[in-house]
């Protein structure tokens, strides 16, 4: 009798646990694959826990079943990897409202662990290539870019700088109730920022990697240009931590744009000159490494690193050519800019692809970058192209436009934290079919990711209330292309 | 039944009344605030700002991680009420904007758009004797009608809160106001199960920029303050139910050793017929369990309707809700408790006494073993000439000395929880008169130079003085909170020392302790940094030691040394001035008079709460009159068993033609040695034991005077001596109603 009961107490426990157990085990076979596991807050206590895996939703009509996998890529974007200790921040500008969002975020101290965890959840699929849309560093400082250069192609990573330690307003001395202080906000991660400092090995990408540039790559704050202002403030020893707030009603603020990315009109040194001489400032130790980097540097760094010296287009395997767009106003502004001789130079690679299926890859959005309809208008005549991958918006968004898709991605900085996989398949009757699923990233080293990703859910001006995780239909799908048969020849 | 039986059962009856009495007041006091909040579905975070405009705030708080549901209240202070012959203006009008309540309706019925309502809260119902139907008279908006009562425990009841809150719709505001956009000052917020409130501040925080005079009032805030006040009450009366239950273990177990020796041999035949030891003691547990169902279950219903009365008055009070038939749980887990003792207690004897064999049981018990050797000894020291009939009385308690030493001890414990209740009471009373202890330890303070405090000090029954500067500020970050900074100079813990929610006290000039609600609003913790702007605009900043829970400003203070104040501390302080233990402090007041320095009297944190503590006071005075109970029947059920044991020597008093004052006068005796040490022992309890731990708990709160006085101590003597004599009174008359002869031969 007593057996019995407890074999139907196992039996009990096994059907209540099921659930849990099942996604358990999913997630240890296939670590950050939302396709098999995903992270939920199913009760809404703030919390996330495993959940159900996403199958992937047709999109665009029926697909025939897969006859061959032409590429499989991923996609990482907007790591926004930064030197938080850095006197060019700007964190206390989130007090001031729209368009002034997340200048702060209660994980910035941890974004090159981040991008590191993010890089051991794509090594653990069989990839052709990775493409990094841009905004690859925060505030177009040239450690920031290094560190996170150095995280893509593995080796030791130091992501400190001034003074050896933690610095910054997240410190518990600070006494400003406006930042997440990690040793005495909940929740509590006491000795967070001691350990965010400290050096780690990254594995780096292990399949062949393509960047293209953001604007925070090039760009103070991904709106300004550098200038010698910018710099001196950059590597100098003035850090502003406070706004005097009665004395900004003056300066003309930019007005935010529609995505909450910055800022649409232009906005002068000078003004932020004036802005940050009314705060009050503290010293820091000064750092070279941070002075703001050129386009050309940045394009050299990228070179050095990833060891391509062509960046405008990569193959993605032997089946598939990719096509990367640099839209960054050098001007400043955070939209991106379809130039002609960016157009022109998108002619040239779509006639290079050959009969190869084409995926085009930029930080800006095309359909939301000035002169992007050109763009867009010529790669849906080109029988080639099949989507416009994009990051900079910082969520998770799969549309339409005549028979090309538009893809974009969330952040690596934001809630989800997730970077995206593709797979280019040929389908039974000569179709193609571009799967695409969403990856979580792990751990990273010493736990520090998780702790990022649980933050950035919690934040309150994040990707959670903004729910840039998008619908289901925008993370995993099978998208449909109706480009069966042999394409017609380029001319 | 016998009257053994109902001895036994009085016995029983006696310890449940007690048990009863905690049990609801613990019980009810334990989870009023909980079960008040569940019925009120009180928010778990409450934010008062500035007015602002709803979307404004909505956006930032709609954004929260956990957040479950939100809504709305314009909070206007110092309104204008009248009803009847009543009125204030220290009102506060709560404009509620749709949404979750956060109140519960507890009479009559909710607001209704269509009707120019008003609720009031339960305390102004009260006291203004104000019904539904009733029209009370709310500032500009005229007379309206009163639709109900709302239940809200975030706060205690008017009209121990000054402010007396009532509630209307934003329609009736409409109508006097206009239609525009109402502002907002209060906001609620209920979060998911399992979702921190701690996180969700974190972020309120951070999205909190341009919000000004920004508060937090978190549920477990609100209950921390609460259960703080009740605490010391349920420790207790928690603590007292564990004495009667001990007090009542004794005298049963006594009461059924006695029982089972005068049936050993009975029991012996019994075995011998072939009787399982099991078996009988399965019968006097059935025997114990019939007495002590009914018995117990009579003590708690007279316990709990004794202790019902106070109790919901002062949950009343306290803004919170009765137990209603939940108490039914505890009381049976009470009730299972008490028979389960008696059950024990009763059966143990009888297992351990039938372990001896059949034939040894029959010889009785009495007078073998390891008991045989006392009887002689007591008896011979009987035979000495008792130099008179009393102290012969007290020779025969004493005999059995292990008895003796325990019904002193259960008396003295008794006698000494009593002493603490009565002064305990007697302190509550004061404080209702004089509220300056509680919150504070100083008793005076007068306005002179810091230079003058030795002068101060030199005053006869003054124990210590200290410069104290208050002063405001706010903090460092446009977040407009104003604080108040408490600057005394050196060890502020003598004089005024809120108790410790974390951390620990300030050690040094760049710390602070700051308050609960200052916490909660600016994110403070333990190791964190607090800055405050000055009036000079200067702006200082103390590293925090701990956050302490003050009740001051709401929370919103902090305790710093004036080292760093620098010169918005250049005026004339206050000197906080602390008596000795038992000075007369108008006495002191004269003398610091005489010497110029005029004093006033320290108004404390509950200055306003004076039925609060009257009824606390009732409450401790009824658990007082139920120990009393106890320490009768203890009483009773000793000298009972006495004169039972000593049947010959009183039948030989009484053959030798003793009058029945003779009897009474010998187990009037025999109560004195009882009652005499016990009082000796309950002094010195509660002055070295109850009073000290007491106080101690209290220690963060104030200093409590708990010793009891002489008048206190006068009361318990003569209330032991009363009740000795009373139980004397009646062993003696059920002695000389049972027959002399069979006593004598028992004796021969």
């Amino acid at each position: 009798m007593r057996r019995a009961a407890l074999l139907v107490a196992f039996a009990l426990a096994a059907v209540g646990c099921g659930g849990r157990a099942a996604d358990d085990s999913a997630a240890r076979r296939h670590p950050g694959d939302t396709r098999f596991v995903t992270l939920v807050d199913r009760d809404g206590d703030g919390r996330l826990e495993a959940g159900r895996g996403e199958p992937l939703v047709a999109l665009g009509g029926p697909a025939g079943r897969t006859t061959k996998v032409l590429a499989t890529f991923a996609q990482i974007t907007d790591p926004h990897v930064r030197d938080e200790e850095s006197p060019a921040r700007v964190p206390f500008l989130d007090r001031l409202g729209a368009p002034f969002t997340s200048t702060f975020r209660p994980q910035e101290a941890l974004t090159a662990q981040t991008l590191e965890a993010a890089v051991e959840s794509v090594n653990a699929l069989p990839l052709d290539a990775v493409v990094v849309t841009g905004d690859i560093a925060d505030n177009a400082q040239r450690n920031e870019l290094v560190w996170a250069l150095e995280v893509l192609r593995g080796g030791i990573v130091r992501p400190d700088s001034g003074a050896r330690g933690p610095s910054g307003p997240q410190l518990a001395s600070d006494p400003d109730p406006f930042y997440y202080r990690p040793d005495v906000d909940a929740p509590r991660h006491p000795g967070l920022l001691a350990r965010a400092q400290r050096p780690f090995r990254s594995q780096g990408l292990r399949a062949p990697w393509h960047a293209v540039l953001g604007n925070h790559d090039l760009l103070v704050q991904g709106e300004l240009a550098p200038d010698a202002r910018t710099q001196a403030a950059a590597t100098g020893d003035r850090a502003v931590v406070r706004l005097d707030l009665d004395r900004l009603r003056g300066p003309a603020l930019p007005r935010a744009d529609r995505f909450g990315e910055g800022g649409t009109g232009p906005i002068g040194t000078a003004t932020v000159a004036r802005v940050l001489a009314s705060g009050a400032a503290v010293r820091v130790t000064p750092d070279r490494g941070r002075r703001e980097i050129t386009p050309t540097e940045a394009g050299a760094l990228l070179r050095r690193f990833s060891g391509r010296r062509e960046l405008r287009a990569f193959d993605l395997g032997p089946h598939v050519r990719g096509i990367a767009l640099d839209l960054v106003r050098r001007a400043g502004g955070s939209d991106g800019d379809v130039t002609a001789a960016t157009l022109a130079g998108l002619r040239r690679e779509l006639a290079r692809a050959g009969d190869r299926p084409v995926v085009v890859f930029s930080h800006q959005p095309l359909d939301r970058s000035a002169g992007g309809n050109a763009a867009l208008d010529l790669l849906e005549r080109d029988p080639h192209a099949i989507a416009a991958v994009a990051g900079h918006t910082h969520r998770n968004e799969i549309r339409r436009r005549g028979r090309l898709w538009l893809i974009t991605t969330a952040s690596l900085v934001d809630f989800p934290q997730q970077a995206r996989a593709f797979r280019l398949v040929r389908t039974a009757g000569g179709g193609l079919a571009l799967e695409t699923w969403m990856l979580d990233h792990g751990a990273g080293p010493a736990g520090l990711a998780t702790i990022s990703r649980d933050l950035s859910f919690l934040d309150a001006q994040g990707g959670r209330p903004g729910n840039f995780a998008g619908r289901r239909a925008d993370r995993n799908a099978r998208l449909n292309l109706r480009t069966g048969g042999p394409a017609p020849a380029r001319r | 039944m016998t009257r053994r039986t109902w001895l036994a059962a009085l016995g029983v009856a006696a310890a449940a009344l007690v048990v009863g009495m905690c049990v609801t007041v613990a019980y009810a006091l334990s989870t009023g605030f909980e079960r008040a909040a569940r019925q009120a579905d009180l928010p778990d975070v409450l934010v008062r700002f500035d007015p602002a405009r709803r979307a404004e705030v909505d956006a930032r708080l709609r954004t929260l991680p956990g957040l479950e549901a939100r809504s709305y209240r314009d909070e206007v202070t110092d309104v204008g009420l009248r009803a009847g012959g009543h009125a204030t203006d220290r009102g506060a009008v709560h404009v509620v904007q749709g949404g979750r309540r956060g109140y519960a309706v507890v009479a009559g019925h909710d607001l209704r758009a269509s009707r120019a309502d008003v609720l009031v809260e339960p305390g102004l119902a009260r006291a203004w004797g104000l019904r539904p139907g009733s029209t009370l008279d709310v500032g500009t908006l005229g007379p309206l009608r009163v639709a109900g009562e709302a239940l809200e425990p975030d706060n205690v009841a008017y009209p121990v809160a000054s402010a007396a809150r009532v509630y209307v719709g934003r329609d009736d505001v409409a109508r006097v106001f206009g239609s525009g956009e109402q502002a907002v000052s209060l906001a609620q917020l209920w979060l998911h199960p399992g979702a921190s409130t701690d996180v969700a501040l974190t972020q309120a925080r951070a999205q909190s920029f341009g919000v000004r005079g920004l508060s937090f009032i978190t549920r477990s805030g609100v209950r921390t303050l609460v259960g703080q006040a009740a605490g010391i009450v349920v420790a207790l009366l928690v603590a007292f139910s564990l004495v009667a239950l001990g007090a009542a273990a004794v005298m049963l177990g006594t009461a059924a050793h006695a029982d089972v020796q005068r049936r050993l041999p009975a029991l012996g035949v019994r075995r011998a017929l072939g009787f399982s030891r099991r078996a009988l003691a399965v019968a006097a547990a059935r025997r114990a369990g019939g007495l002590a169902v009914p018995a117990a279950l009579a003590g708690l219903a007279l316990g709990w309707a004794l202790a019902r009365g106070p109790t919901d008055a002062l949950l009343a009070t306290l803004n919170e809700a009765p137990p209603g038939t939940a108490i039914v749980g505890p009381l049976g887990i009470g009730l299972v408790a008490v028979v389960a003792l008696v059950v024990v207690c009763s059966t143990w004897p009888a297992w351990t006494a039938t372990a001896a064999a059949p034939a040894a049981l029959l010889r009785g018990g009495e007078l073998r073993g390891r008991r045989g050797p006392r009887r002689p000894r007591a008896a011979a020291a009987e035979r000495r000439l008792p130099p008179s009939v009393a102290v012969l009385g007290a020779r025969m308690v004493a005999a059995r000395r292990a008895r003796y030493a325990g019904v002193v001890a259960v008396l003295g414990a008794c006698a000494a929880v009593v002493l603490l209740m009565l002064a305990l009471a007697s302190l509550l009373e004061r404080l209702r008169d004089d509220p300056a202890t509680l919150g504070k330890r100083y008793s005076l303070t007068v306005s002179a130079d810091a230079s003058a405090v030795p002068d101060v000090e030199a005053v006869p029954g003054v124990r210590a003085a200290a410069a104290r500067w208050q002063l405001h500020a706010v903090d460092s970050f446009a977040l407009g909170e104003d604080l108040r900074l408490v600057a005394f100079a050196g060890n502020h813990v003598p004089f005024e020392a809120p108790p410790l929610a974390a951390g620990r006290r300030l050690a040094s000039d760049g710390e602070a302790e700051v308050g609960v609600g200052l916490a909660d609003t600016l994110g403070l913790a333990p190791g964190g940094t607090l800055g405050v702007q000055l009036v000079d605009g200067r702006e200082v900043r103390f590293r925090v030691a701990g956050v302490v829970r003050a009740l001051d400003n709401e929370g919103r203070i902090a305790y710093v040394r004036p080292a760093r104040l620098g010169a918005a501390v250049d005026f004339t302080p206050n000197i906080a001035v602390k008596l000795e233990p038992g000075a007369d402090r108008a006495a002191v007041a004269r003398a610091l008079d005489e010497r110029g320095f005029p004093p006033r009297r320290t108004a404390g944190a509950t200055g306003q709460n004076g039925a609060l503590l009257g009824v606390l006071g009732d409450v401790l005075r009824v658990v007082a009159g139920g120990v009393a109970l106890v320490v009768l029947y203890a009483l009773v059920q000793a000298l009972a068993l006495t004169a039972a044991e000593r049947r010959p020597t009183l039948a030989l008093l009484r053959s030798l033609g003793a009058p029945a004052r003779t009897l009474a006068v010998v187990l009037a005796g025999a109560g004195a040695a009882l009652v005499v040490p016990a009082a000796a022992l309950a002094i010195a309890l509660e002055e070295l034991l109850l009073a000290p731990v007491v106080a101690g708990l209290a220690a963060d709160y104030a200093d409590l005077p708990l010793t009891a006085g002489v008048d206190q101590v006068a009361l318990v003597a003569a209330g032991l001596s009363a009740l000795a004599l009373l139980a004397a009174a009646w062993v003696a008359r059920r002695v000389r109603r049972e027959p002399i002869a069979p006593a004598l031969k028992e004796a021969a």
